[in-house]
């Protein structure tokens, strides 16, 4: 992978530095397990990688329940992804109190290219705005 | 003197993959129909060259996001053929299972997300559920029981990485497959009610003449294993699929269209194996389908719907008797000497019929391969259908045609990533 791991890598920053209470769960992104994974939960915090036409490196913070932009939407449809599955969950009534999407403009995707320069300290940077939000949330 | 007017659809929604579909009208006569895949060719079938045949499991899985285990299930059964190497048993059964479980979470998912929204009316499955909230949480429900059988034996839900040639790397123990059961049986009812729900849709007026085309077991609805047999007289080994059927390429696409030689186009999918297999599907689907309307043959398409609804119930029903038969076998794979050789594996994708032929040279490397999914089968059906389509529905203004267009092309699932991504649609009327 290269940039596109993002979201997994910062799972990995995260790895013993959260309350027992929250759980790490990574997803490939499909809405039934997005939904799911939701259920219940007080707070819902998403990270993925995004193409947004930004600078790469760039931390976009949205909330999820107030919903996407418009042009942030999966191109797949067999794999309905994380837009859809914030609309789906909010039709059938499923989506957690709160939720803030960390999305990180990312730039190269390609097998074994690893995270950017500027990827990188994005990760690092989401990684601690979580802690302190978790923090915070607690 | 001709007028000219044009009916675009940016790409067309709910369909997985990136193709185009062009129609040409001349004074109300259909001239031309042209289903069109553009994106560059995947060159799957290259990246495995020179690959261990061990790979073939887990890089073809990615061709595919919804239908990873039937592309792991024709490789290893081709390569077992190579071989020489049979899996029977519990492993056998687990293959089964494992397949169940992608039938479900990809039949469900367009029955209730991506089909039925076109014969209810809705842009999507979003807006749908909107009004009809409980029905779409069923779906979603019942989705997530066919996920989490791959989850268990694929070891994750999508891009599974737990099958290998000759077996599993890790196979479930009896209690982990029995903590499935209680949201099977409750899968069980509503699968039965979403065949209920879908007959009920109103269909278009539609009866063709497919060739159907499918694997047909002489004991069991077909996962698998069996032989290749057509509604038109093809009764063949897997072998020989080559003979019987070219994969031509086509000048505007870049995807290879299928056809039967000698005759022309043929259908795979869900309409196919309930032609060819209706007599093995569990008595209580025979039932659900026949109280649903269906015939043991369907030929309109749009009713995909149903026979789609009906094999859910089949794989629900199939998983539940695999559980409850399971005994854990002393091995998660059988043995088996890699050698030179030819093997082919034909096994049902949720879509359609999935082949591979691969040959391999003395210490197991892939020579050579040969990937021929559904949706590149169906293709040449789709055009025909889609020109039966036009001829009914001439007279409708642009924006519904283009809607049972579109749904048209949606009975078929198809998921043209497996060859290519997206749709462009255009009827050019002159």
């Amino acid at each position: 992978m290269g940039d596109d791991a993002a979201g997994p890598i910062v799972l990995d920053r995260l790895a013993g530095r959260l309350p027992d209470t929250i759980a790490l769960v990574e997803s490939v992104g499909d809405a039934t397990h997005l939904l799911e994974t939701w259920r219940d939960a007080g707070l819902a915090i998403v990270v993925d990688a995004v193409v947004s036409g930004g600078v790469p490196g760039t931390v976009h913070r949205i909330d999820g329940i107030q919903g996407f932009p418009g042009g942030w939407r999966s191109a797949s449809t067999h794999l309905v992804g994380l837009a859809e599955a914030i609309d789906l969950g909010s039709a059938v009534g499923v989506l957690p109190e709160s939720m803030v999407v960390y999305g990180i403009e990312i730039d190269r995707v390609g097998p074994g290219l690893g995270l950017g320069p500027d990827i990188k300290a994005a990760v690092d940077e989401v990684a601690d705005r979580i802690v302190a939000l978790c923090a915070d949330y607690a | 003197m001709t007028t000219a007017r044009e009916i675009s659809v940016e790409y067309l929604a709910r369909v997985e993959g990136e193709g185009s579909m062009r129609v040409k009208v001349v004074d109300d006569q259909i001239e031309d129909v042209e289903f069109s895949i553009f994106e560059p060719p995947r060159f799957f079938e290259a990246f495995l060259r020179g690959r261990p045949y061990s790979d073939a499991p887990d890089i073809t899985a990615r061709i595919c996001g919804i239908c990873p285990i039937a592309y792991q299930m024709s490789s290893v059964h081709a390569m077992e053929d190579a071989f020489g190497a049979t899996v029977g048993g519990s492993l056998r059964e687990l293959r089964r299972l494992i397949y169940c479980g992608e039938w479900i979470e990809s039949h469900v998912l367009h029955v209730y997300l991506l089909h039925a929204p076109d014969f209810l009316g809705y842009e999507s499955g979003i807006h749908m559920a909107a009004d009809h909230r409980e029905v779409v949480e069923r779906g979603l429900r019942m989705k997530k029981a066919g996920n989490d059988i791959v989850a268990l034996l694929g070891g994750r839900e999508i891009h599974p990485i737990n099958v290998r040639v000759g077996g599993f790397y890790r196979v479930p123990t009896k209690k982990e497959l029995e903590a499935l059961v209680p949201e099977l049986e409750w899968a069980k009812d509503a699968a039965v009610e979403t065949i209920k729900w879908t007959s009920g849709f109103t269909f278009p007026e539609a009866e063709l003449d497919f060739e159907y085309v499918s694997v047909c077991h002489p004991d069991e609805y077909p996962f698998n294993e069996g032989r290749i047999a057509s509604s038109k007289g093809i009764d063949i080994p897997i072998s020989q699929f080559n003979e019987f059927f070219i994969e031509e390429h086509v000048e505007r696409s870049n995807a290879l269209h299928s056809r039967v030689r000698e005759r022309g186009a043929y259908h795979v999918g869900p309409l196919a194996r309930y032609a060819i297999n209706f007599e093995k599907l569990t008595p209580l689907a025979q039932k659900c389908a026949s109280e649903a309307g269906l015939a043991p043959v369907v030929n309109n398409p749009f009713k995909s719907i149903i026979v789609r609804s009906v094999e859910t119930l089949y794989a629900i029903e199939e998983a539940l008797r695999i559980i409850d038969e399971y005994e854990e076998p002393a091995r998660p794979c059988v043995e088996y000497t890699p050698k030179a050789g030819v093997g082919h594996g034909a096994t049902e994708a949720p879509r359609g019929m999935l082949y591979h032929q691969y040959r391999l040279e003395d210490d197991g490397r892939i020579a050579d391969a040969q990937i021929t999914p559904p949706t590149a089968q169906n293709q040449l059906t789709i055009e025909s259908d889609l020109r039966f389509v036009l001829e009914q529905h001439l007279d409708l203004p642009d924006p519904e045609l283009s809607w049972v267009l579109e749904q048209s092309i949606r009975n078929y699932d198809p998921c043209i990533s497996c060859a290519t991504h997206f749709l462009d649609l255009t009827v050019e009327r002159v």
